[in-house]
This record gives structure tokens, C-alpha cells and sequence, in this order.
């Protein structure tokens, strides 16, 4: 590993670009050392990701059109910090009851290029189809399954390498890469990372039809086989002064047991009065791996509401962090996280609210229904000094339906500022006996009255969903969860 | 005891009052809560569709009537209920609450509880219903010839009977429409009869909703979410009203609700009514009882029923209190 005196960027001759958790020894032809600011932090470079950072590298092409050219500060910044951050184990705060070694004994590998041509996701519905979608496959942006058109004029959805207007990109490559929160897998992303998918809604326009984000991973390995191809999908929303849009967020696991790993990162920036409604719907295969990171930046008056919905995965970790950058702002959060196979489910969250008037709410819900089931919650509110009169409230509720059903709940509200009103609490329980026994007397079985209880919990969620045809969507979902076929 | 003047119907057709009391072994009036019928069940068609309810009770019995006469009700009606000797604890820790009932009840019968603020009513009636914060510790209780003990409390709703709460809980998240079309649908599964949507159930549950003047607002409301206490009360009878009963039983439906919800309620209670259905009240107050008439009144004292009579224990009860009663 001496050849790793000085990298910041590491070259390897393509292929193999397998990646397995026993490092090889590999001859490195090529190491392009740039300026370096900071003393290298060699001592605390891990060789698995290090490996892994290289398998990634290798498997793109580097950004041949200068329209991409925020992707590659994406990727120079990433690969930086990759060097100094370890994969993280269960002695790390953050991951302490979120056990990442599934991933790490598994081979991985970045997924081929190119995507394929044909999806074998489930189609999606008539009344779908006519909303403006964009279909994300592997991480690529590709034509088939996406539908841009009706969009209001100046609104662009699309990869960032398709955008014509020479000021868009301009003004994209303002914001990339100046986030510091983030962590090994929202670096991994930032490396592997092959396209940026970007939402633009320009000052004052309210785009009427929500912006439908399908994501699918088409590569994927058979279960048991213990690999895992990894793909990094990376979208950037800005939305400007004023700017109004729904965002509709949708993994799709596909049929059948199908093992990957999907990485993405969702980057928000909300301009002053805007107001975004982000639905996040993640329905991934039970064996895959999904780590996502969201990220968003709010400017005075904006208004950010997120209604996720996570079922899916055999890991699945939702990082969430909402940042204030002015006053005046409304923060929304609702998430309900399902495990009912054995997998884990984790929320991190973090708000930060550094402005005054801010008002933030937060409701945690979480249904475990598997006793090798897991749901993890970490959600942070920082109330800092000038963010008086601030609002904020935070809740979370646990239903834990099988005798080993585990959840790690760390709910908490940080406040340094002292004119603000906050409330938070967090409940585990079981199904009522007196409910259930309600649905007894009126001549309703006890497994109907469980499944219609587990529904509601969830309910108060999912009614939050602000586009119906999702809201239908994962009630189909589970119900099914509730009723395998 | 004074006989006190039956006062429970205008309409009581002597002819069958003479005949009801000619089928006692005894001159003395039924006495349903020892009541042990002979296997004897044919016979008098008549009689059984008259209104049986309305008959009146002659002359309430003492207690010490009771074991000196072992009598059947009902003139020719089925049994219904029979509950004997019943204990029952609490559950969790396993303290005694009911501690020998004995009460019968035939179809057609209006019968209602009475008795001090702790003293087991509502302990009885959940107990009949299978709560599970209590357990049955002897004794035995037949239901239409089951042994209620042997099913589970959603085959006792299943089978006829039917308890309207005391204090109906809140189920958040589920709606009124929804929970009960559940319950529909689980008696018509019941009955081998197609399920009906949630339009076809709208239909069926509208004018009911009529009938208890409700608005139809409470079906999209989650079930006694934000409901008043009379609120409840009322979604109570709307679900008795919707799925029907043999015997319903209803805790304190009169608390809480203002003089013309007690009308509705007593309307849609009466409308209910069959020469073969029955309902058994608990209550404290009169007033119910001049709205659905009972034949039968019982005092619980302590888990047991100690007395047994007919409206003038109400009477009674509402001028003197308790110890009147006791001294009856
Ligand atoms: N689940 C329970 N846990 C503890 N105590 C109970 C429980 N259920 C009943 N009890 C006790 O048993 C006794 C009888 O209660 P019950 O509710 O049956 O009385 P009640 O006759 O209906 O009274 P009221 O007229 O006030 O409604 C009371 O002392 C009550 O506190
Ligand atoms: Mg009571």
C-alpha cells in the first residue's frame, strides 16, 4: 500500500473491477497525485474501501463533456474524504445498532455499463405513465420508461449531460459538493456516482404534475451467491425563489430475490418561499442492500415535507439531513419503517435549525413483524442559538409485533436556544389488547383486527402521502405485507 | 314484598298473562335468574309470537323466593341465557369480582341490572362476552345451549350476542365505515352470504344512521376518535343496529346522553325488539326503564345478584336508594 503515499486520485488499468472483501494485491500502473492541501491521512485509509474506491473509479469513464463537470468536483471531493474514512463498525455512534457487515462480507462490485435496454420493473400504472417521469437504472439516467414531456417552460429533469441551457449548469455546479455531513456512503456515491439526474424548477414557476423518480436496479446476483453489484444513483433537485414542486422518490425491487447494493444520494437545494413534497416509497428487493443519503438545504420561508415509506431491503438505511439557511422555515417529516422479514430498517436523521421562526415536525413510525426483524432510529433536532421561536416537535412510535422484535430508538432534541417550544416523545408497544378485544366483540377474528390495527398504525403515515396515486400504491403494498399471497 | 302494580305496559293482553302464569308450577311469577326450564318446548305457538316483553311481571320476588321455587319463564320461548354460579377474577391478580351469578334470560325478555358503583355489572357483562382481563373461575354459562366458555369472544358475537361498552375505547386510524363493514361482512361470512363492498355496505348502513340521528360524518370519523361521551354511546347502538343481536346487552347506554339522545336510543333499542330477541340493561336510573321496559330487575350486590324483581325495585331504588331496596 505504498503506492498510496500521496492519492487523491488512484487510476487502475480497467478491469477486473471485481471487488471482494480480501484485499489483492494489485499492480497500480497509474496514480495521479494532485495538490495536496491537507497531509494525507494515510494511517486511517482503510484498504477495503480503498479497494473499493478503485473498483469504482475504474468502472467509469471519466467525464468526457465538460457539462459534467460538477460531477467530477463531486467525485475529486468524495474520493478525498473516502481516503480518510474507514468502513464504518459497530463501535461508530452512527452505526452502533446498524450492522453494515452483510455488505462488507459480500463481493461487490460496480455494476457494467452500459444499462441495459429493456426494464423488467413492474410497468408502471396508466395513470402514471402520464405523469413526467425519469427512469434511473443502475444509476444511469436512460430513455426507455421516462416521459419529460407537459413539463412548465424552463422546469428540466433530466441528466445533467442532456442540459442545454449553458447557465443550468452554471448555477448546478454552485451548490455540488459543499456538503460536510456526510459519510463513507455518501462518498462511495460520490465516487461511483455515473450521471447526475437534476430537477430544476426556476424562480416563481409551481410545476403542477409530480416529478416521478423510478429507480431500479437491473444488474443484481442470485441470492446466495454473496455478490452484490453496487450501483450509485445521484439526483440534484433546485428549486428557485418561489419555485414549487413534488418530488415522488420510488425503488423498485422487481420480482423474485434478486441481491444488490444501491447506494444513491438526493441532493436538495430549496430556494427562498419554495416548497418542495418529497414522497420517498422504498420497495427493494429482500436482499438487497439500500443506503440512501438525503440531503436538503432550506432557504428563508421554504417549506420541505418528506413522507417516506421503507418496507423493502434486507438493510436499509435512510440518512436524512435538513439544514436551515434562513428564517421562517417549515420542516415536515413523516416516515414509517416496515420490517416485516428479517432485515433491518434505520432512520438518521438530523435538522438543523440555525434561524429564527422555524417550525419543524417530526413523526417516526416504525412496525417490526419479524422476530429477526430490526428497526433503528437515530433522529436529531439541533435548536441552535438564534433559532428562537422555533417550533419543534418530534415523535416516534414503535409497534413491535413479534416476541424478538427489536427497535433502537435514540430520539432526540437538542436545544441551545431558550425562547423556542419543543416537544418530543417516543412509545414501543405492542397492538392494544383492548383494541383488538373491540374488534373481538363485533364478531371480528383477532388475525383481521391485527391486520386492520397494523394498517392503521401505519395510516397516519401513509395518509400524509400528498399524490394519491402513490398513497394507493403502498396501501397495496402493505397489504400485502400484511397478507402474503 | 309489596306487590307492587305491574306499571311496564298499557297493552297487556290478560288472556295470555293468565296462560303464562298457568304454565308455572306455582302461582308465583317467573323467576328467571333460577329459573329451570323442562325439556318441554313445544306447544303454543300463540304465545310465542306475542310480545312477550310487554307482559307484566305480577309481583316481584323476594330472595328467599327464589330457591323455593324453581320456575321457568317465558311461557313457551327458548332460553336464551343461563348463567349459573358464576365466579370470575381479575386476571392479573387473581382478585374475586364475581362471586356466584345466576341469571336466566328467555327470548324475548327486556331484563335489567341494577346495583352500587363497583359492585360487578360491568365485570358480568364483559365476563359474558369473553374480556380477557378476566377469567372465569366456576360456574357455567350457556348461551342458545353453548357454553360460552368454549368460545372465543368473537363466535359469542358471531353466535347473537352483543355488548355495548360502558366506556367504548378509541381506535385511531381505523374509520367507523370501515370497522364496521368489517363486522358486517364477518357475520354475512358467517351466514354463507357474499361480502358487501364498501358501497353496497354504505347503502345498507345510511338509514340507520338516520334512525340514531347521527350525521353521516361519524362513518368517515375513526371509530369514538374525538367522539363525546354521547357520542359513543349513540356509535354503540348504531353498531348494535347494524349487526343485529339476540341478546344485547348495554352498560350504563343511558350515562351521558341528553333526553333526546336517550330517545333515539331507546327508539332504535325497541325497534330492535323481537318476541325473540332480548336485551339486557344495566343501568342506574329509571328513566331508561320507562323507555325500554324490562320484566325483570336485578340487584348486584358484591358479584352476586340478591334481588330480583320488577320495575318497583327501580322505583324503589330511585326514591330510597339502596338501602330501600334491601329493605324490600
Ligand atoms: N380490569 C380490572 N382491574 C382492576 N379492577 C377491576 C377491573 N375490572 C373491575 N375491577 C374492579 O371490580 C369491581 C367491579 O367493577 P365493575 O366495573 O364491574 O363495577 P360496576 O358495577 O359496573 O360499577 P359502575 O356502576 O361504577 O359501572 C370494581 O371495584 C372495579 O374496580
Ligand atoms: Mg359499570
Amino acid at each position: 500500500m505504498a503506492a498510496l503515499a500521496f492519492p487523491r486520485h488512484i487510476r487502475t488499468p480497467p478491469k477486473p473491477s471485481s471487488f471482494s472483501n480480501k484485499p489483492k494485491a494489485k499492480p497500480r500502473t497509474r496514480i495521479s497525485v494532485r495538490s495536496s492541501l491537507a497531509p494525507p491521512q494515510l494511517g486511517f485509509s482503510d484498504p477495503f474501501v480503498l479497494e473499493l474506491a478503485e473498483a469504482l473509479e475504474d468502472s467509469l469513464p471519466s467525464p468526457s463533456s465538460p457539462k459534467l463537470s460538477p460531477l467530477q468536483r463531486i467525485r475529486d471531493a468524495s474520493s478525498e474524504t473516502l481516503l480518510s474514512t474507514p468502513w464504518p463498525s459497530r463501535k461508530d455512534e452512527p452505526f452502533r445498532f446498524t450492522d453494515t457487515s452483510f455488505i462488507k462480507n459480500s463481493t461487490i462490485y460496480p455494476v457494467s455499463r452500459p444499462p441495459p435496454q429493456s426494464l423488467e420493473a413492474p410497468p408502471a400504472s396508466c395513470e402514471e405513465t402520464q405523469l413526467p417521469q425519469l427512469a434511473i437504472v443502475d444509476g444511469y439516467i436512460v430513455d426507455f420508461g421516462s416521459n419529460l414531456s407537459g413539463l412548465p417552460d424552463g422546469v428540466y429533469v433530466g441528466s445533467l449531460s442532456n442540459a442545454t441551457s449553458e447557465s443550468l449548469v452554471e448555477r448546478i455546479g454552485e451548490f455540488v459538493s459543499g456538503f460536510d455531513w456526510g459519510d463513507l456512503f455518501w462518498s462511495i456515491n460520490g465516487v461511483g456516482a455515473p450521471d447526475l439526474a437534476v430537477v430544476y424548477v426556476p424562480a416563481g414557476c409551481r410545476v403542477e404534475n409530480p416529478v416521478h423518480l423510478r429507480y431500479y436496479s437491473a444488474e443484481a446476483s442470485d441470492e446466495g451467491s454473496n455478490r452484490l453489484p453496487l450501483s450509485n444513483p445521484r439526483v440534484f433537485v433546485l428549486v428557485e425563489k418561489g419555485g414549487e414542486v413534488d418530488i415522488v422518490e420510488e425503488f423498485i425491487g422487481g420480482d423474485g430475490n434478486r441481491c444488490y447494493w444501491a447506494n444513491p444520494v438526493l441532493e436538495v437545494v430549496l430556494g427562498e418561499g419554495g416548497k418542495i413534497r418529497h414522497s420517498y416509497v422504498q420497495n427493494q428487493s429482500p436482499c438487497a442492500a439500500h443506503i440512501k443519503w438525503t440531503s436538503v438545504q432550506q432557504e428563508a420561508e421554504s417549506s420541505y415535507q418528506l413522507v417516506e415509506v421503507s418496507s423493502g431491503g434486507k438493510l436499509s438505511r435512510h440518512n436524512l439531513h435538513v439544514q436551515q439557511l434562513g428564517p421562517g422555515t417549515v420542516t415536515e417529516l413523516s416516515t414509517l419503517h416496515l420490517a416485516f422479514n428479517e432485515q433491518t430498517q434505520d432512520l438518521h436523521s438530523r435538522l438543523v435549525l440555525d434561524y429564527p421562526h422555524g417550525s419543524s415536525r417530526q413523526l417516526h413510525k416504525c412496525i417490526v413483524a419479524n422476530s429477526q426483524g430490526q428497526a433503528v432510529f437515530d433522529g436529531n433536532v439541533k435548536v441552535n442559538r438564534y433559532a428562537q421561536q422555533t417550533d419543534a416537535g418530534q415523535l416516534t412510535r414503535s409497534l413491535l409485533l413479534e416476541p424478538r422484535a427489536t427497535v433502537n430508538v435514540k430520539p432526540n432534541l437538542q436545544i441551545i436556544a431558550d425562547d423556542v417550544k419543543c416537544s418530543h416523545g417516543a412509545a414501543i408497544s405492542d397492538l392494544e389488547e383492548s383494541q383488538l378485544f373491540y374488534f373481538q366483540a363485533r364478531g371480528i377474528d383477532p388475525k383481521t383486527a391485527r391486520k386492520a390495527l397494523v394498517f392503521s398504525f401505519g395510516a397516519e403515515v401513509v395518509s400524509q402521502l400528498p399524490n394519491s396515486f402513490v398513497q394507493k400504491k403502498v396501501e397495496n403494498q402493505i397489504r400485502e405485507l400484511l397478507d402474503p399471497r | 314484598m309489596a306487590s307492587a302494580p305491574p306499571s311496564l305496559s298499557t297493552a297487556r293482553p290478560p288472556t295470555a298473562a293468565s296462560l303464562h302464569g298457568g304454565r308455572r308450577r306455582g302461582a308465583l311469577p317467573p323467576l328467571p335468574s333460577c329459573g329451570v326450564r323442562p325439556p318441554s318446548l313445544g306447544g303454543l305457538p300463540a304465545l310465542r309470537s306475542a310480545p312477550l316483553r310487554r307482559f307484566a311481571v305480577r309481583a316481584a320476588l323476594s330472595t328467599a323466593d327464589r330457591s323455593a321455587a324453581p320456575v321457568e319463564s317465558g311461557g313457551g320461548k327458548e332460553l336464551l341465557l343461563e348463567v349459573r354460579d358464576l365466579t370470575a377474577v381479575i386476571a392479573e391478580t387473581g382478585q374475586e369480582i364475581l362471586k356466584g351469578v345466576d341469571l336466566t334470560i328467555y327470548e324475548g325478555e327486556v331484563h335489567a341490572i341494577m346495583g352500587k358503583n363497583g359492585s360487578g355489572k360491568s365485570t358480568f357483562a364483559k365476563v359474558l362476552v369473553g374480556h380477557p382481563d378476566y377469567e372465569v373461575t366456576g360456574g357455567s354459562m350457556m348461551f342458545k345451549g353453548e357454553n360460552l366458555l368454549e368460545m372465543e369472544p368473537e363466535d359469542r358475537s358471531l353466535a347473537g350476542l352483543f355488548m355495548s361498552f360502558q366506556s367504548p375505547i378509541e381506535i385511531p386510524g381505523v374509520s367507523n365505515a370501515d370497522f364496521l363493514n368489517m363486522a358486517y361482512n364477518a357475520r354475512r361470512r358467517k351466514l354463507n352470504q357474499p361480502e358487501l363492498s364498501p358501497i353496497e355496505f354504505w347503502a345498507y348502513v345510511y338509514p340507520k344512521l338516520d334512525l340514531l340521528n347521527m350525521k353521516a360524518d361519524f362513518l368517515n370519523r375513526n371509530v369514538n376518535e374525538g367522539f363525546s361521551g354521547g357520542e359513543r354511546k349513540r356509535n354503540e347502538i348504531l353498531q348494535l343496529a347494524v349487526l343485529g343481536a339476540e341478546l344485547a346487552i348495554l352498560d350504563e347506554i343511558d350515562s351521558g346522553l341528553d333526553v333526546d339522545a336517550l330517545r333515539d336510543v331507546a327508539k332504535s333499542v325497541n325497534g330492535l325488539l323481537t318476541p325473540k330477541n332480548s336485551v339486557l340493561m344495566i343501568t342506574h336510573y329509571l328513566r331508561l326503564l320507562e323507555f325500554i321496559e324490562p320484566r325483570y330487575i336485578h340487584v348486584m350486590e358484591n358479584g352476586k345478584i340478591v334481588k330480583t324483581g320488577d320495575i318497583s325495585i327501580a322505583k324503589t331504588l330511585e326514591k330510597e336508594g339502596f338501602k330501600g331496596v334491601s329493605e324490600m
